[in-house]
């Protein structure tokens, strides 16, 4: 047998494992949905900023073209923002079916927002054979994002946690929790800084601040009020407000993004920059956009770690098309290429306890990244706050310092 | 005389006004509706001007809105006043000329790649600093200064106008040719007067009704502009289009109202300042008789040519340097600072990348063309309309239409594509190429208007007649006649067209519905993700279509006009 056929039996077998193990109806519901699938053309929404990202979908779409006879289309935007605007355009023209928007990625508020203005379809996530390998067990923000239940309204793609990246040869020794990183950028005036609110990563560094800050973080998972706002935010705005004048550019501008924060920390003008992704220093490093030297780090407490999905609006027109992509990337093979930092280095959703030996293999191959922590070097991973917390958050800083 | 075909003719006008016109105004009521609280869809039905006065209230709001009037207008005024100091200082001279060849390249480099590359000349870790770091600053890390996204919009005033001047020294250009420039030089010189004189008392009068359109044109974008304002922009608080571009972005949905009240806001300001600037006219033109006829002829400004030189010199420089940044970035593989040349040359994102570039290409340049074609088709129409009713009657597409012409370069695009948005989607050609073209349509048409109408209406009738009496068929001396003799301005308004065409992303996206990937689209959604390796090799592919479009309406003309002298200027 070549290796390519070779290959097919695998994929052939383990379906049809996990087509024994899912039981006979759900078996027959997804070889109906397999066959519908057939010839139809997903339009797969998500942000393009990133070459690799951008390679690991066509890589994606080009096997579930030749696998399942799938067309992926992957729609390159800068703000998923737009696209929920455009679903929400589709409604109210009316328009409940062959909407433009097949399968989109997203999470925490843009989730919460879909589901509770009816702009998801219903449940569908269980559908996926392989949604059962997701390891539900140990990452409970797979089951709840944002605090917002997923009721399976959307399908775990990636694991985040947020890390900071620093250059060894420039910081040697960096700061570990929220008063240290003030006291090293008193030492180092202009090089600390965070992605200018409401942007996400920027929104992230506030909530992670007030996490490691606020006395009683008991409020912050419940919905947010004005009483307690005041008060369990006061230590938040005193640390920005020191902060600032000696963080980059004096605290008179931001940079607009995390990506921007990497360019930045590139080309030497900050010292600490921060990501989602614990791999990305790794790839960064792989791809030359970072110097070999920098590694990451997060600090003593925790820091905050959440999921992102995949989601298929309401109105879809190739949702069976989705669903089969959607499955496609969660399957081991794909989740295995997506955590390798030569890659992309998205940690994946699944249980590697839940998977066969030959799958399991697959991730042990991965390389770990030089400059990746291990899981136990990761610590605690924080829960994002309650949903609600963001807006306050956003509203309060631009009250402050966008005025 | 049997006038072909003017029946049809009739129709261009109502043709061209119900491509562009139609969908701007349902826009703009799609976009006021939800303005004043109306937007079912998120089950909200009360019509009320609280989310007008809510606005107020947000914080970042009040400064906004005071950031983008300052940085639109000065922009606007540092722009203007350039390229006229430009014009007067240096009409005529050889430097004139080699400004007049090189300056449609110019205006095919695209805002977001120019901007780019003009962020890295000039930020405290750009090439400018690089290039003298560490040997005479002492650099080893850059300095904490801000040179771009300042809180007063200084840096993004500056971008502007640099990126506009061009575009407005063009206009300039075109009205220059209609004037018979140098017959009033010749005038004005004979009667002793200086060159500041002779164009502030003689040209600049009669020329500023011509260039006016450009100019609210370049008031309203910088006014509105979001792509640039993003990257050189003041970022807390960031401009109003910025402000409102983040609303309709926003996860929270109820966003979308104050964001529809704020684009409302903004076409108000809008429509405000270019009411200003009529105002303004009108007093300078109320105040200034008596200049225009004191008889002083020598004004001290007429020893300035060399800074007129220097400063278009530096405008060109500042451009080129931009791009060729662009062009060293696209085959970096890394550059640190305060390297002054790139540590490690790398030719894979050029590599990877042309092969996934040929159809968003593809589609940038069917798009293009398509849209473009039906402009000039479009506009072409009226104004042989307008030629055949001047014979008739005293029509011309009456001052009112004119205006309506060019509404859509006059109202922020964010202040009708969600309306627009909605209302393609009623009408199922969202996603189609139907939709598509009719979107690009509406901003391609009135650049297209704008810059063949003044050529167009110059032209010298009479050769139609003489052509007419000659082979006794209006189609045939229309096509072999006019048409090649006006091939210079109508290929180079297409070129512009196309330019903006390819230029279009918000349209192209939400309109487009994500069927559409062009290579613009591309390069914007990589723009958020900062490697400036794979941007630049976007960004440079972006600026190759206009480029060779702008190239083939200059030599196609060339070669068709090859033996015929009279043809060359």
């Amino acid at each position: 047998m070549t290796p390519r056929i070779q290959k097919r039996c695998m994929i052939l077998l383990s379906t049809f494992l996990s087509l024994f193990l899912m039981g006979n109806a759900a078996a027959e519901e997804w070889s109906a949905i397999l066959e519908k699938a057939k010839g139809q053309t997903v339009y797969f929404n998500g942000w393009g900023g990133s070459d690799v990202i951008n390679d690991y979908v066509r890589w994606a779409a080009d096997i579930t073209q030749e696998r399942y006879q799938v067309t992926v289309k992957h729609v390159k935007i800068n703000d998923i923002g737009g696209v929920v605007s455009r679903i929400l355009a589709e409604k109210t023209a009316g328009k409940k079916s062959e909407g433009s928007v097949d399968l989109m990625w997203i999470n925490g508020e843009n989730f919460n927002t879909m589901k509770k203005n009816g702009l998801l379809a219903p449940a569908y996530a269980q559908l996926l054979p392989h949604h059962t390998l997701v390891d539900f067990e140990n990452k409970p923000s797979t089951l709840f994002d944002f605090t917002v239940p997923v009721d399976n309204m959307e399908v775990p793609w990636g694991m985040a946690q947020l890390v900071f990246i620093y250059d060894t040869e420039v910081v040697p020794l960096p700061p570990t929790d929220m008063n240290a990183l003030l006291a090293f950028a008193k030492k180092n005036p202009g090089r600390v800084t965070y992605p200018v609110p409401p942007n996400f990563h920027g929104t992230t560094f506030l909530k992670q601040a007030l996490l490691e800050l606020a006395v009683d973080k008991e409020p912050l998972y419940k919905p947010v009020s004005e009483s307690v706002f005041a008060k369990v935010t006061a230590p938040l705005w005193a640390f920005l407000d020191e902060l600032h004048p000696v963080a980059w550019r004096k605290g008179r501008s931001f940079p607009s993004n995390s990506s921007d924060m990497k360019q930045l920390l590139s080309d030497g003008e900050i010292f600490i920059s921060l990501s989602f992704n614990p791999a990305e220093a790794s790839n960064a490093i792989k791809t030359a956009e970072l110097p070999p030297s920098v590694r990451t780090y997060v600090h003593s407490s925790g820091t905050i770690g959440n999921t992102h999905f995949l989601g298929i609006p309401f109105n879809a027109s190739a949702k069976e098309g989705a669903l089969v992509f959607a499955n496609f990337l969660l399957s081991p093979e794909a989740q295995a290429r997506k955590g390798n930092p030569t890659i992309w280095g998205d940690p994946t959703v699944l249980a590697i306890s839940k998977l066969s030996p030959e799958d399991q293999a697959l991730f042990a191959a991965v390389p770990k990244g030089v400059a990746t922590l291990s899981p136990e070097e990761l610590g605690t991973v924080l829960l994002e706050p309650h949903a609600s917390w963001v807006e306050a958050l956003e509203k309060e800083w631009q009250k402050r310092y966008s005025r | 005389m049997q006038v072909l075909g003017h029946n049809a003719l009739r129709f261009f006008p109502y043709l061209t006004l119900l491509a562009f016109f139609a969908p701007v105004v349902v826009g703009l009521f799609g976009t006021w509706i939800p303005a004043l609280g109306y937007l079912p869809a998120i089950g909200s039905k009360e019509f009320s001007g609280r989310i007008f006065s809510g606005l107020w209230l947000h914080p970042s709001f009040p400064k906004a809105v005071w950031v983008s009037l300052i940085s639109g207008v000065a922009a606007t005024c540092l722009s203007f006043g350039l390229s006229l100091f430009i014009t007067i200082q240096l009409y005529g001279s050889r430097f004139w000329n080699g400004l007049e060849r090189t300056i449609s390249p110019l205006l095919a480099i695209p805002h977001a790649a120019f901007t780019i590359g003009f962020i890295f000349l000039i930020s405290p870790s750009g090439w400018l600093i690089r290039l003298v770091s560490p040997g005479l600053t002492g650099f080893t890390f850059p300095p904490d200064l801000i040179t771009n996204g300042d809180p007063y919009g200084i840096s993004l005033t500056i971008t502007m106008a640099i990126k506009e001047t061009p575009f407005l020294l063009l206009m300039i250009m075109g009205g220059l040719n209609q004037l018979q420039t140098k017959n009033i030089i010749w005038v004005g010189r004979s009667f002793g007067y200086g060159t500041f004189g002779i164009w502030t008392k003689l040209i600049v009068p009669q020329l500023y009704p011509l260039i006016r359109l450009p100019l609210l044109t370049v008031l309203a974008y910088s006014l509105s502009v979001v792509d640039l304002a993003i990257l050189v922009g003041p970022s807390a608080p960031p401009t109003l289009g910025v402000l409102i571009d983040q609303w309709f972005n926003d996860p929270d949905l109820n966003m979308r109202l104050s964001g529809a009240a704020g684009a409302s806001v903004l076409f108000t300001i809008t429509l405000l300042a270019i009411f200003v600037v009529l105002l303004l006219e009108l007093f300078v033109r109320k105040t200034t008789t008596g200049f225009l006829i004191n008889g002083k002829r020598n004004y001290l400004v007429d020893r300035m040519q060399w800074s007129a030189r220097m400063l278009s010199g530096l405008l060109w420089l500042t451009t080129l340097l931009s791009l060729l940044i662009l062009v060293i970035w696209s085959f970096t593989h890394v550059w640190r600072f305060p390297s002054a040349w790139p540590t490690d040359f790398s030719e894979r994102f050029w590599q990877k990348t042309i092969p996934l570039l040929s159809e968003p290409m593809l589609v940038s340049l069917s798009g293009g063309c398509l849209s473009t074609l039906i402009a000039v088709i479009l506009v072409l129409g009226c104004f042989e309309y307008e030629v055949y009713r001047g014979r008739t009657s005293s029509y011309s597409v009456g001052r009112t239409s004119r205006w309506l012409i060019y509404t859509p370069l006059l109202v922020p695009q964010i202040g009708f594509m969600f309306g627009v948005q909605i209302v393609f989607t009623l009408m199922d050609i969202q996603g189609s190429w139907l939709g598509l073209i009719w979107v690009h349509l509406i901003f391609v048409l009135p650049y297209v208007f704008l810059t063949l109408a003044q050529p167009y209406r110059n032209y010298d009738q009479r050769y139609m007649d003489v052509a007419i009496s000659l082979s006794q068929s209006r189609l045939i001396s229309y096509f072999r006649i006019k048409l090649i003799m006006l091939s210079k301005p109508i290929l180079f308004s297409m070129a512009i067209g196309f330019s903006v065409s390819i230029a279009q992303y918000v349209s192209t996206l939400y309109i487009g519905a994500g069927r559409f990937a062009t290579i613009t689209t591309e390069t914007v959604s990589l723009a958020s993700g900062s490697d400036r390796r794979i941007i630049a090799v976007y960004g440079l592919c972006q600026f190759l279509l206009p480029f060779m479009i702008y190239s083939l309406a200059i030599v196609i003309p060339a070669l068709l006009f090859r033996n015929r002298r009279g043809m060359q200027n």
